[in-house]
């Protein structure tokens, strides 16, 4: 886990870049992408292990993103994070391909464990 | 209701559920810098950050108020969604544990508790196909009644299950009361009691006073004809 690239993609600037200076505390290599176009630019330039995502976003939005992830790159495990307080944008998502999903507000600890869950479970 | 009142509650609906989502981003934010906080003070020594027990305590009451927020704005979030459609399928139980919690306060404030009856694990969920926004309406209308005769202390209990074939709500009121026949008066003489006859006539139900507890009984057909 420990140097893990991890890729944090949500609009909600202040929400993302405080998660990812939390996960840098733990020791993982967190990058931010404040909407899906500029996530998949860093995906194309440097793959990280792992993407967060969130559903909802204006423009490109979290499942176009992962439906172009699953496309292009599909080794790369994706976690959605929701915001409404129905599980259906989640559903769709793993339907689609992602790992798993975690409700807003997310609890960190929460969040690292699923983080692992994904990297061991890829081959 | 007319087409143009449909209109008015879904999108009345319609705004309240983007604000609720708005908010949870605002908790999210609050969590997540709270969090940080608490993680910058669990590795730093107490001689750099003093009155760390005193800090670390305001962290976990930011935390409760958080998850308190988050509990209310999913709430509020599945009951602005409940005007999307004019008719639509519903878990009663669950209709009522989401009104439950979104009028703790109006009974915080006549001092009243407000609980659910768990439903009986053996018996199926109880689904009705009905004006879901108008089941809430019949709900707060029978606690805005019980409202009325309650004294400080005591305690709503709602309870869901088929009686004689029909779904039934049952309230029971609790704690200090007027003897069966005053309580039985004083509501049925109460506007609250009015507002919600109407309204189970709307959902093609009925409301009527339990002539043995000190209570009321909502009952809603299966299937509402349109």
């Amino acid at each position: 886990m420990k140097n893990l690239k991890i890729l944090l993609v949500d609009d909600e600037e202040e929400f993302v870049t405080t998660l990812a200076e939390r996960l840098e505390l733990r020791g993982l290599q967190a990058r931010v992408a404040l909407n899906g176009e500029a996530a998949l630019q860093i995906i194309e330039a440097d793959t990280p292990e792992i993407v967060i995502l969130d559903v909802l976003m204006p423009g490109l939005g979290g499942l176009e993103v992962l439906r172009w992830i699953k496309a292009q790159q599909p080794q790369i495990p994706v976690i959605l994070l929701t915001g409404r307080g129905s599980t259906k944008e989640g559903i769709k998502g793993m339907e689609l391909g992602a790992f798993d999903y975690l409700m807003k507000p997310i609890n960190i600890e929460e969040l690292i464990k699923k983080i692992q869950e994904a990297i061991e479970s890829q081959p | 209701m007319n087409k143009c009142e449909d209109k008015e509650v879904a999108f009345f609906g319609k705004i309240t559920a983007g604000i609720t989502h708005e908010l949870k981003n605002v908790l999210a934010i609050i969590r997540e810098s709270s969090g940080l906080m608490g993680d910058i003070i669990s590795i730093s020594p107490e001689a750099i950050i003093k009155h760390q027990e005193k800090i670390q305590n305001s962290i976990v009451r930011i935390k409760d108020q958080i998850e308190r927020g988050v509990n209310l704005t999913d709430r509020l979030n599945r009951f602005a969604h409940s005007t999307d459609e004019t008719l639509s399928k519903i878990d009663l139980q669950e209709t009522t544990e989401q009104l439950v919690i979104l009028a703790q306060r109006f009974a915080r404030l006549k001092h009243v508790v407000l609980k659910t009856v768990p439903p009986d694990q053996e018996a199926p969920p109880v689904t009705l196909v009905t004006r879901h926004v108008q089941i809430h309406m019949a709900l707060f209308a029978s606690l805005e009644c019980c409202f009325t005769v309650m004294s400080a202390g005591g305690e709503i209990n709602i309870g869901i299950r088929k009686l004689e074939g029909k779904n039934a709500v049952h309230v029971v009121c609790k704690g200090e009361l007027p003897v069966q026949t005053e309580f039985s008066r004083d509501i049925s003489e109460s506007k609250n009691w009015q507002d919600l006859q109407e309204i189970a006539a709307c959902l093609q139900g009925s409301a009527h006073l339990d002539e043995i507890e000190h209570g009321i009984v909502l009952s809603f057909p299966n299937e509402i004809s349109r």
